[in-house]
């Protein structure tokens, strides 16, 4: 493609410059990869650089440290006490301590399970005399796996400290051989609150953070490796083992699944349909919301504050009770087809739920009835921040209203608002609450009947997902595959998005 | 003449923004209708007596609180402390922690912070969804489940709060930094800044962090259920109330439902409408620089 | 090694129910035993203490309980929890607690944790497989199966079954379908046929409800005009093939009765309460009775299925019938297996169900309770037990057949009626019920090990690669001596080698190699 520079690049119009990022960045990928692989030698060589220089400089540090440094190799802490820095030490060796009691009682056994996860199923035991069956209970694969991850996050972090904890020595005794004091506890203890008050801050949230969501996830991408499903619990009734990329292979096989259509196919349409949904139920509530903001701006318009309140009741109320109001409003012998019926303007109930270009339609609109609000409280405060004399200026060049919207009021509020349209984007593919209160996914799609977990055509992917997870045959490494998937889908339009977009690309630009 | 002529034009362009203006006001009544009519015919049903499924009129034929009383005599009240309960640790705990991770991320700068905030935004592009079989599997071992799950469900629900930081962060980036220099400067220590000067300047976010964790309980339904399955003393309203619109409940439950979708909402709902101002900065502010 | 033990445990039980004298080394180590297992239980040492040598005794003790049931029937079954606590002469007192949870959630809901699952629970006879392979339900011992099996209906005997085995008690038998109907629409002399209906409907501007687009209704039509579907399971719950002949002339027939129904403007799909949205006639079940009482006053009208009419030949709306099921979930302890085996006696007994028919109008399974007065006077059970004469019993049937035969009212609906359009349906149906089961020649062709292999238990075919008639297995596996392994084709067991297992000699990491010409299994070291 053609190859603009800096000058020319900025005499193009709005549009050309859009499309001219979107052309240079589809056309850069393959380079990108090519470098990638081009470099891959020069990575390879880094990291191992890096890993020979820590090598050598724990090698180095035992040598020439002293006596206090190479007891702290086997005892962590041992040189910040001896140097008098207590706390410092205590802590050091709190860790080890636990992490060495903990190896050994638990650690190690989830270690070496690991690879098998697990050898023994529960058995069942008849006890003749009391004419009845027991079950005992042996080796659990989620456990396993869970307690396995758990355990390896552990020894890195054990690693860690334990680099750490030669630095510090090292660090020490240049300090104290450079004539310099050594923080005392009571410095440390002020740090925390002040230099390093981030740490104290950070802590909580991290730590929540790394648990309910960094291991997880490590789990669950972890399971789309095994056959963890509803019939190899891996506790009370099968073990579930590892299975490579089988699952993989499952969801993007085009063999027919179960007689009807292959997975990949009903992935490709849930995903089809997941994009569409995104970007219209996104861009109609934009773009109406922003419409419903100004029309409530204007001047000459009484009760603002009325209009936005009424609005904006929406937001308050919990979506399963309105949405769930909704749906059954709308459903066959809901309130609105009844009374359509009642005032005789049909004939047969209209089928909201039941077919499924009404039901995608509904959705839509019903996401507008949710959405409105948000764009319009958003809008609203943007709208009133466009500088008045940019339309005073225009208005007295002789723009009307629509060149105004276009000319001035548009840009401006989509050069604002492009962070917000990718998340809001991003979060209407993953818009669990508005399909399954309003549908559940029906109507059911005949052609990927034999799909796991009932597939309909309202569903997205994050409702199949969960449908796979709770459907009849609970596959939970099929739902962790569609989890993958839908990763990568959310990640790579964010990529595009971010190289396009320069509002987002560049973080000073829209200060 | 040519004076004439531009009040001529005065008088068409006030018609022109007359007619628009009415235009404009009938829009908004008719969205205003569209917008109510639900909540309206929520309230109305909830007093219906005469039959509990659906119906196809509005008023109800014979008014009573009769849905209110089933209400009280069910598992209702339970449901609703337990979300109560959920609902003010969540406003406290999470309006703590998105705090300090927010304040942390616009103020310090450490070696960490892009690649932290880099690994959240990735983290963040991973459904949530996912991650319930294994939050059940580990509160589950904790005894956090069942009869047990409100604080199951404050514990999930607080611990990963501090993603969603950005709302927040973007606040704080609009104090000027100088402000912490000159108090850096008389000798406050970080603590001291952040308690003494930033938190007061920061109260409409701290309001609207509040509201938004107090609010979201309210409509929690999916883990909700998957942690309390089978234990009516575990459930909130969300999962209490969706069981009565089942296939097999509805024709049964359908007004009493619409009962306790009043009584939810309505405190909700006055809460957020005292706390709006809050709310709007909140939203926009967020939307504009998250 | 715990197997060992148990069978001494046993026979020390055994010694110690004989011996009456010597009590006190019984108990030890009965106590014993119990904390190998889990926990003691010290409600045993009461137990046995007053242990007379009947066999019941050794029951006596309080037991902690969670009982699934649904909503409606929770305060009941407290009661009779109860009367049971009571009654009982085993001493045995069962401190329960009832939640609520829906018959048709708790294989779901066992499925997300069996280890917090109710210890009884009340289910849907369609999820019996889901909950044997989920490890849910416990296998019934010889009495409790002798239980079943002589006190109730035959329908709901099949229900608790898969293979020879038994797996839970049956509760009901009312899980089926007829119709009721408006009085004022639909005249009494019109409700034998179809097409009468129908003609009504149309002429008042009523619906027809009949939820045609589910399974459960639609195999109806197909079991009037004399087709079969069943699915073949084994003793572990596991499918293994189907019987089925929809697509026929037979089903042709009832294919054609169907299109009959939807291609009508009134037919509407559902199973609800819709009186009041407009129908004047609902293909439901007992659930429905009060509501729909309710909504239709004096108009209310209750019957068995109408027949419909197609070549001049009459044939009768069949149906489903089906049951809701107690199960027990497996336990550790088998005092306490024991002493809930004889509490879901007592629920699933004949009083227990004269009581529920009474309170609910729930059907009963029981054979005595059937003939009281108090199920023969009601009209909806009178009406099922009428359309019972044409129902099919529910038996054990895939959870994926459900969607796919419910597409063949889609299809039918959408097709211009023709045979040639109605036989492509059912030709379509045939397809994916055979593709469930559907083997490439590849993988009817190829060996796999199975065995207690890589945490496995005789559930996981690993994959092996031919070498002319040389067969190696893929990876190689860590294995203990006295580990038991098969080579098999095709993953069943028709052809398997060796005849009897083959049994590891000393612990390492082997391949598995299978010469298929000769049917000799050897290892090969890693």
């Amino acid at each position: 493609m053609k190859q603009y520079s800096d000058l020319e690049f900025l005499r193009l119009s709005k549009w050309q410059k859009f499309v001219y990022r979107l052309v240079s960045f589809f056309c850069s990928i393959p380079r990108a990869i090519g470098r990638f692989f081009k470099n891959i030698g020069g990575y390879i060589k880094k990291a191992a650089l890096a890993v020979v220089n820590e090598l050598r400089d724990i090698g180095v540090t035992f040598v020439h440290g002293d006596w206090k440094t190479k007891v702290s190799y086997v005892v962590m802490g041992f040189g910040n006490m001896a140097r008098g820095q207590v706390l410092r030490g205590l802590l050091f060796l709190i860790f080890e301590v636990v992490f060495i009691f903990y190896m050994i009682t638990a650690g190690g056994h989830w270690m070496s399970m690991l690879p098998s996860l697990g050898k023994v199923g529960p058995t069942q035991e008849y006890d003749a005399i009391l004419d009845t069956y027991t079950t005992v209970y042996n080796d659990n694969s989620f456990k396993i796996l869970l307690y396995g991850v758990l355990t390896i996050f552990f020894i890195v972090a054990f690693i860690y400290t334990w680099r750490l904890n030669v630095k510090q020595n090292k660090l020490a005794e240049q300090f104290l051989k450079s004539g310099k004091k050594l923080k005392s506890d009571k410095d440390d203890l002020r740090s925390m609150v002040d230099e390093q008050f981030y740490k104290t801050l950070l802590a909580l949230p991290l730590t929540g953070i790394l648990v309910f969501t960094v291991l997880p996830i490590v789990f669950m991408i972890l399971v789309a490796f095994t056959n963890y499903d509803g019939a190899h619990n891996g506790f009370s009734n099968n073990l579930f083992t590892w299975v490579g990329l089988d699952n993989f292979n499952t969801l993007f096989s085009w063999k027919s699944a179960g007689g009807g259509q292959s997975y990949s196919a009903t992935f490709g349409e849930i995903l089809a349909w997941t994009l569409i949904w995104a970007f219209l139920a996104t861009f109609t509530n934009y773009f109406l919301g922003m419409f419903v903001a100004m029309m409530i701006n204007k001047k000459g318009i009484h009760l603002k504050k009325m209009w936005r309140t009424i609005l904006v009741m929406t937001v308050a109320i919990p979506q399963f009770i309105s949405l769930l109001y909704v749906s059954k409003m709308f459903a066959r012998n809901g309130l609105i087809n009844l009374t359509l019926l009642d005032w005789g303007w049909i004939k047969q109930p209209l089928p909201f739920w039941e077919d499924a270009t009404w039901a995608r339609i509904s959705v839509i609109l019903i996401n507008v009835w949710i959405g409105i609000p948000y764009l319009m409280l958003i809008t609203t405060g943007i709208l009133m921040n466009i500088p008045a004399d940019l339309y005073e200026s225009a208005r007295i060049d002789g723009a009307n209203a629509w060149q105004q919207y276009t000319k001035i009021t548009l840009p401006y509020m989509l050069f604002i608002t492009g962070p917000y349209l990718l998340t809001s984007f991003t979060g209407n593919m993953n818009n669990f609450n508005v399909i399954y209160l309003l549908t559940g996914g029906a109507p059911t799609n005949p052609a990927a009947s034999g799909a796991a977990g009932s597939v309909g055509y309202t569903d997205l992917l994050i409702t199949w997902l969960f449908k796979i997870t709770t459907g009849a045959e609970s596959q939970y490494y099929l739902a962790s595959v569609v989890g993958i998937m839908v990763f990568v889908v959310v990640a790579l339009i964010s990529l595009v998005v971010y190289n396009v977009l320069p509002s987002i690309k560049n973080e000073e630009d829209f200060q | 003449m040519k004076k004439n002529e531009t009040a001529k034009r005065h008088m068409g362009l006030r018609a022109l923004n007359r007619a628009s203006n009415t235009a404009i006001y009938i829009l908004l009544i008719i969205i205003s209708i569209i917008w109510l009519i639900p909540f309206v015919f929520i309230v109305l049903q909830s007093f219906r007596v005469e039959s509990t499924y659906q119906v196809g009129y509005v008023i109800p034929h014979q008014w009573g609180l009769q849905n209110y009383i089933n209400l009280w005599n069910s598992d209702f009240k339970r449901w609703y402390l337990n979300t109560f309960i959920i609902a003010l640790a969540s406003a406290v705990l999470v309006t703590v922690i998105q705090l300090c991770m927010s304040y942390t991320l616009s103020r310090f700068r450490f070696k960490l912070r892009g690649p932290l905030m880099r690994f959240m935004l990735i983290l963040g592009m991973f459904p949530g969804m996912l991650t319930m079989i294994i939050l059940y599997r580990v509160l589950a071992d904790l005894g956090l489940t069942q009869a047990n799950a409100v604080p199951g469900l404050i514990l999930v629900g607080c611990a990963s709060s501090g993603m969603g930081y950005y709302v927040s962060k973007g606040f704080f980036d609009t104090i000027p930094k100088s402000l912490d220099e000159a108090a850096r400067v008389d000798g406050a220590t970080r603590l001291q800044v952040l308690y003494k000067i930033i938190l007061p300047l920061a109260k409409p976010i701290v309001i609207y962090t509040i509201l938004t964790a107090f609010m979201g309980p309210w409509g929690d339904y999916v883990f909700a259920r998957y942690v309390a399955f089978g234990t009516s003393a575990g459930y909130n309203v969300a999962v209490g109330m969706y069981s009565w619109l089942t296939n097999d409940q509805i024709a049964r439950m359908y007004t009493t439902f619409c009962a306790g979708g009043v009584i939810v909402a309505v405190p909700v709902t006055i809460l957020f409408l005292c706390l709006q101002k809050y709310y709007v900065e909140g939203v926009t502010g967020g939307a504009v620089k998250g | 090694m715990k197997k060992i033990l148990a069978i001494i445990l046993a026979l020390v039980l055994a010694l110690s129910l004989v011996a009456c004298g010597d009590k006190s080394g019984g108990n030890d180590q009965q106590q014993g035993g119990n904390d190998q297992q889990q926990g003691g239980n010290d409600q045993q040492q009461g137990g046995n203490d007053q242990q007379q040598g009947d066999t019941g005794t050794e029951l006596a003790g309080t037991y902690e309980v969670k009982v699934w049931a649904p909503d409606a029937a929770v305060d009941l079954t407290k009661q009779q929890i109860e009367a049971f606590n009571s009654s009982n002469t085993m001493g045995i007192v069962i401190n329960a607690t009832v939640e609520p949870v829906s018959e048709a959630d708790a294989a779901t809901n066992m499925i997300t944790d069996v280890s917090a699952g109710g210890d009884l629970f009340f289910f849907a006879q369609d999820q019996l497989s889901r909950l044997i392979q989920a490890g849910a339900l416990t296998k019934l011992g010889t009495g409790a199966a002798t239980f079943v099996k002589d006190n109730n209906s035959a329908g709901s005997i099949l229900a608790a079954q898969s293979g020879t085995d038994y797996y839970a008690y049956p509760l009901t038998a009312d899980n089926g379908y007829f119709m009721y109907y408006d009085k004022s629409v639909v005249p009494e002399e019109d409700i034998d046929s179809l097409e009468a209906i129908i003609a009504d409907c149309e002429a008042a501007g009523k619906n027809f409800s009949y939820e045609l687009e589910n399974a459960w209704y639609l195999a109806g039509v197909f079991f009037g005009t004399g087709c079969h579907s069943d699915w073949i399971t084994d003793n572990d719950g596991n499918f293994t093939g189907i019987d089925d002949d929809f697509n026929s002339d037979k089903g042709l027939i009832a294919a054609k009765g169907i299109y009959k129904l939807v291609s009508s403007p009134i037919y509407v799909s559902s199973a609800t309460a819709d009186f009041a949205s407009g129908s004047a006639v609902v293909v439901t079940g007992t659930w429905n009775y009060a509501t729909i009482l309710e909504q239709l006053g004096d108009n209310f009208g209750v019957a068995d299925l109408p027949s419909f009419e197609v070549d001049g030949q009459s044939y009768h709306l069949g149906s489903y019938s089906g049951c809701k099921l107690l199960g027990v979930k497996p336990q550790e302890d088998a005092v306490k297996g024991a002493a809930l085996n004889q509490l879901a006696q007592y629920l699933t007994g004949k009083d227990c169900q004269i009581q529920r028919t009474q309170e609910f109008g729930w059907g009963p399974s029981n054979k005595e309770a059937l003939q009281d007065e108090s199920v023969t006077s009601n009209p909806a059970l009178t009406a099922l037990a009428e359309q019972g004469n044409y129902a099919i019993p529910q038996p054990n049937i895939h959870g994926s057949w459900w969607d796919i035969a419910k597409v063949i009212t889609t299809d039918i609906k959408a097709s211009d009626g023709s045979d040639e359009a109605l036989k492509a349906a059912l030709q379509k149906y045939a397809d994916s019920i055979a593709a469930v089961f559907e083997m490439t020649d590849e993988v009817r062709n190829a060996f796999t090990v199975i065995g207690a292999v890589n945490g496995s238990s005789w559930d996981v075919d690993f994959p092996m690669t031919a070498d002319g008639d040389i067969w190696t297995s893929d990876e190689a596996f860590e294995m203990n001596a006295g580990t038991e392994l098969k080579c098999r084709q095709g993953k069943s067991w028709d052809v398997a080698y060796p005849a009897e297992n083959y049994v590891v000699e000393a612990d390492g990491t082997y391949y598995v190699q299978l010469n298929a010409a000769t049917g000799e299994v050897s290892l090969v070291a890693a």
